[in-house]
């Protein structure tokens, strides 16, 4: 079943005189239970894609559909995570996961215990009156994905989570994320990835999906096939396969 | 093709300006008008002058107390006591001073008129150095040590460099100063005589008061504006703009393209480059905080103590002491000390809550709607570059034909405050809207927060620190204004031959100040300064600093 779908979409950015091209009809289907990755060199308009999906950018042509019904303002249903977490500093940990669930109503206490349990599920408990300034990055965005998923989303998008983390916490935090998406009593069950770390992409997803340098174009897919956990084959040649495959299409479309 | 572009605006703008002294000169009647170019010369050269010795000044001694920890100890310290005190203050201090020293004589008035204006210049420099200095990248440092530049190579390829943006800068804000301080330095009454020296800003207060003729003042003050305007556009844009390349960081950069950008504003906001994305305004204040240790401000308060003291010991000894100092406080008036303090800092907070929240209202606004920013821009551009104690004479003219002496003094007052402290806080929220992080722009729309949430939630919040140094900004420059606006020695013929004065803390600095005595009385002078120096270090110390120190936990590194 088909759940996030682009169709064409074009994106343009006007500058002061030139305009620039940053997507040229861009397609692709995302399905229930997927995690699909987005690799690409830098600039190539992967991250305009997600905000597009978000509702955060409009397109120029094409649309956007979430399950059929087109989709171009934010809804509850997608959430995303940043790359530098996108924490508000004047509120504390829990205080910025009980942001959302006020934003839709929800009394004081209700929405407390909701955001106190998310912060237990990704091991923050004890900090919850901890301002961001006083948190680690890795702890940071520990918070950014309990904001996240406290808003019961069915699509997470995920904008280079990982990039601004040392490489151990980087790789904490991607098997948390994989345990998140695993987790069938979380309704949240579509993850979409937006990253520049191929080795990150063929781990996490279940597809790869690879765009061209600017104007951003779809040039190619890599369907990896591959069981899970993953953590064990992590130096098997078939891992490196998958890799080589998809960094052949990187090179080929520069 | 954008050079050509300036050079016909520059060419435009002056001949505008020659089109319309012409027009003045031969269409408006005043037996003094035929001296405009004159007076117009007159004020320049006093500004420029100013501007030169206070760089001639303000660079070694910045220098030597960046790089010298026992001038350091000295001069920082002292500096920065002086400024905490507003200049309009101690201006009639200096008015007695050159007076006594000349004898009345024209070159006394030019002197202390200078002087007040060196004041007011100085520090801006002074500090600007010693901060570009002391920004210098740790990195930069000991490369010139290792490739053995030291001494006056050192400062010649390390230590200039570094400082010519904030010289610019520095010197941008000076320069702006020096017109605001104008009409204040040219024209003074001083023991019931008119003491002025030639120039702009004297004219026009004759225009208002002498002659009354509330055209004349509006034509001089547009005329002034446009030479503000003109002068900063030919000269500081450029050298800001310039100033921003080839430095260890940017410094200055602001973007020149179109009329009614808002320039200086970014000019003033991006002077600290620094890779912390929480307000740069929140940085630049608690490092200023910040900056000493409580040894180096027991020897500030030591030397300025001796300071003070010297200045009452040279004050004291032109007059019979028992007597100046039984005076001081034996004034009917000086029960009242209270009252009037409280109305001050009443009429202050007052024009502060006026000015904050239409500066919210238009930062906010300018900063997130191009439509808006195109109508508030220029008026923000135009609006800075009125030297607001020139617009005194004109509202009061105006007001007190209106509503009567007092009641239009009152009035003047506030929106004399108002105009003055407003541009700070706009210049302050419109930078710090701007620089709200992308992700939590993002967030907030993710969220669903949507019109007056999300500017309490999301906008609000953000800006706060910004808000807070706005705030520090327009108590600092209120309290000059308020001592100019709280009193009237001009147009006594008007009133009854007294010099209208509303109550508090400033017209009785004032009339301390100016009158003869037993009401004029250095001693007590100094009393009313230090009063207003303890105001002004409570508030800082009580609330702005304890507002920032708050926020500093909100601050995210990257």
């Amino acid at each position: 079943m088909t759940v996030i779908e682009t169709r064409h979409v074009t994106k343009t950015f006007q500058l002061e005189k030139s305009k620039i091209s940053v997507l040229e009809d861009v397609g692709f289907a995302v399905g229930k239970d997927e995690f699909v990755c987005l690799v690409g060199p830098s600039g190539c308009g992967k991250s305009t894609l997600l905000r597009i999906i978000a509702g955060l950018e409009h397109t120029d042509s094409g649309e956007v559909l979430f399950h059929g019904q087109p989709q171009t303002s934010p809804t509850p249903k997608i959430t995303m995570i940043f790359q530098l977490f996108g924490l508000l500093p004047w509120k504390t940990a829990l205080e910025n996961v009980e942001v959302g669930l006020e934003v839709l109503g929800m009394k004081k206490e209700a929405r407390v215990e909701i955001a106190k349990s998310y912060l237990k599920m990704v091991g923050l408990e004890g900090f919850e009156n901890t301002y961001p300034h006083d948190l680690s990055g890795g702890m940071k965005q520990r918070v950014g994905i309990a904001r996240a998923l406290a808003l019961q989303p069915e699509v997470l998008l995920m904008d280079e989570p990982f990039s601004s983390l040392d490489e151990l916490t980087a790789k904490t935090l991607r098997l948390l994320v994989l345990d998140i998406w695993r987790n069938s009593s979380l309704p949240t069950n579509t993850f979409i990835m937006v990253s520049h770390n191929v080795e990150e992409a063929v781990f996490m997803a279940d597809r790869v999906i690879v765009m061209s340098p600017r104007p951003g174009r779809i040039i190619g897919e890599v369907k990896v096939d591959f069981p899970r956990p993953r953590m064990r084959y992590l130096r098997d040649p078939v891992f490196f396969k998958y890799v080589d495959e998809a960094l052949e299409i990187l090179e080929r479309g520069r | 093709m954008r050079r050509s572009r300036q050079a016909v605006a520059l060419i435009a703008g002056l001949s505008v300006i020659v089109a319309a002294y012409w027009l003045v000169m031969n269409f408006v009647e005043n037996p003094e008008i035929s001296y405009l170019p004159y007076y117009t010369f007159r004020t320049l050269l006093r500004i420029t002058l100013t501007l030169g010795v206070s760089v001639a000044w303000g660079v070694p001694f910045g220098i030597l107390a960046s790089t010298n920890k026992t001038a350091s100890i000295i001069l920082v310290p002292t500096i920065d006591l002086l400024q905490s005190v507003p200049i309009l203050g101690y201006f009639p201090v200096i008015v007695l001073f050159f007076i006594s020293l000349f004898h009345g004589s024209e070159i006394g008035i030019e002197l202390s008129a200078m002087l007040l204006l060196f004041t007011s210049m100085a520090w801006a420099i002074f500090f600007g150095v010693l901060g570009a200095i002391k920004g210098i990248p740790v990195n930069i440092i000991e490369a010139a040590q290792s490739f053995g530049l030291t001494g006056f190579k050192y400062i010649r390829h390390v230590v200039i460099p570094a400082i010519v943006p904030a010289l610019i800068f520095g010197a941008t804000l000076a320069w702006c100063d020096g017109w605001f301080f104008m009409i204040a330095a040219e024209y003074v009454v001083y023991l019931g005589t008119t003491y002025s020296v030639p120039g702009l800003g004297s004219y026009l207060a004759k225009a208002a008061y002498i002659y009354n003729d509330l055209n004349l003042s509006v034509i001089l003050l547009i005329l002034i504006t446009a030479i503000v305007l003109y002068l900063n556009f030919l000269t500081w844009h450029r050298l800001m703009e310039r100033a921003g390349t080839g430095t260890y960081k940017p410094v200055v950069k602001i973007g020149l393209s179109g009329l009614g950008k808002l320039r200086v504003a970014r000019a003033r906001w991006l002077h600290l480059g620094d890779r912390i994305h929480r307000p740069k305004s929140l940085i630049l204040a608690s490092k200023w905080l910040k900056r000493y240790t409580r040894m180096e401000k027991a020897i500030a308060v030591l030397i300025s103590l001796v300071a003070v003291f010297s200045v009452i010991y040279l004050i004291a000894g032109q007059i019979p002491s028992a007597e100046v100092f039984y005076q001081a406080f034996a004034d009917p008036e000086f029960v009242n000390l209270p009252i009037y303090t409280a109305l001050t800092l009443g009429r202050l907070g007052v024009a502060y809550a006026i000015s904050l929240g239409i500066a919210l209202g238009m930062g906010v606004l300018a900063a997130e709607h191009r439509k808006f920013a195109a109508i508030f821009y220029p008026i923000y551009d135009i609006g800075q570059a009125i030297p607001i104690l020139a617009l005194f004479p004109i509202f009061f003219v105006f007001l007190s034909r209106v509503f009567g002496g007092r009641l239009g003094l009152e009035i003047t007052a506030i929106v004399i405050l108002v105009l003055d402290m407003i541009w700070y806080m706009f210049l302050n929220v419109v930078g710090s809207v701007k620089s709200i992080p992308n992700e939590v722009k993002e967030v907030g729309r993710l969220l669903g927060f949507k019109g007056l949430k999300r500017i309490t939630h999301i906008v609000i919040p953000e800006i706060l620190p910004a808000i807070v140094t706005g705030s520090i900004l327009s108590w600092g420059t209120g309290w000059n204004t308020i001592i100019f606006a709280e009193y009237m020695p001009y147009e006594t013929d008007r009133f009854g031959g007294q010099p209208l004065a509303l109550p508090g803390l400033g017209s009785y600095l004032d009339k301390t100040g100016y009158l003869p005595p037993p009401k004029g009385n250095p001693i007590r002078l100094l009393f009313l300064l230090g009063v207003i120096a303890a105001i002004v270090l409570l508030m800082e110390g009580l609330v702005w600093r304890r507002l920032l120190r708050k926020f500093e936990k909100y601050r995210v590194e990257v």
